[in-house]
């Protein structure tokens, strides 16, 4: 058994600071890839950074009904991306009720920055600038498409996104043949 | 488009953060969840709890009053709220076994 089976079968809300180390581990395990579908979901970090705080904290609410039918992983992604539909329709409300614009969903440059530019300003503003056009591409594309290509960018298996999202497998692949061709020709120079 | 080109794509959609982000990232999540699942703050239940119990003690003490349909709706609009909550972590159930 591993150390993350080992803790995802003792975290438990309520557990004491042994369920707390487990599940710490199950968010180091795990961040990377909800943060990143969360990013690739909404196209914004502060909103990305919220929605896998979110995830976590129902994921630890709701450990002890977790039955165990999808992984932890999937379970985990599933939550994320119900959180991002709701920041849609969020935002789609606040777009009805006219209360916020286009110019907020323009991302600030330090957001389009890595966190550690290590090389020149201007290889940070090629990056900066490459990252805007890949936002706005995935931006472009119908949300189930946008869902399929954000967990295909987290490494995660047609299968794994199919149980994730409740989809045939089939299904999985033509939302991706669609999202890849749509990339492809927003993103085709840099590819 | 060929493998290639499939790699490439998915490795610029890929998302990079540094080691502090994420250690940031897991200490204010750790911290929310110990806030909650502690009980830290359970003492701040107790006035809600009085109030509760006065609220009850009147409710029992007072003629009864029809329900108005508005406040009917908003009960359970605020009860669907919960619920859509709570929808979130439901785990999937794949196509073909519905």
């Amino acid at each position: 058994m591993t150390i993350m089976e080992r803790s995802e079968e003792q975290v438990r809300p309520g557990g004491g600071e042994d369920a707390e180390n487990a599940f710490a581990l199950i968010i180091q395990e795990h961040q990377r890839l909800v943060y990143g579908v969360a990013l690739r979901l909404t196209g914004s970090a502060a909103e990305a950074d919220d929605i896998t705080q979110e995830t976590f904290l129902a994921a630890w609410k709701h450990l002890g009904g977790f039955r165990g039918d999808s992984s932890l992983k999937t379970w985990l992604v599933r939550i994320a991306v119900n959180k991002a539909r709701s920041y849609w329709r969020w935002k789609k409300l606040r777009r009805w009720a006219c209360l916020g614009g286009g110019d907020e969903d323009e991302p600030a440059l330090e957001d389009l920055l890595p966190d550690d530019p290590a090389g020149r300003p201007e290889q940070a503003a090629q990056a900066a600038d490459l990252e805007r056009r890949i936002r706005s591409a995935i931006s472009t594309l119908p949300h189930r498409q946008r869902e399929v290509a954000a967990m295909r960018a987290q490494e995660l298996s047609i299968a794994e996104i199919a149980s994730a999202l409740g989809m045939a497998e089939g299904t999985v692949k033509a939302h991706w043949f669609e999202a890849r061709k749509k990339l492809e020709s927003l993103l085709g120079d840099v590819l | 488009m060929n493998e290639e080109k499939e790699m490439k794509l998915l490795s610029l959609m890929a998302v990079g953060r540094s080691d502090g982000f994420w250690l940031r990232q897991r200490n204010h999540i750790l911290a929310r969840t110990s806030v909650s699942g502690r009980g830290a703050g359970r003492w701040l239940l107790v006035p809600a709890a009085a109030l509760a119990a006065m609220l009850l003690f009147v409710a029992r003490h007072r003629p009864e009053a029809p329900v108005h349909e508005v406040q009917k709706v908003e009960i359970s609009f605020l009860e669907n709220l919960d619920l859509l909550s709570d929808m979130d972590v439901l785990e999937s159930i794949p196509e073909d076994k519905i």
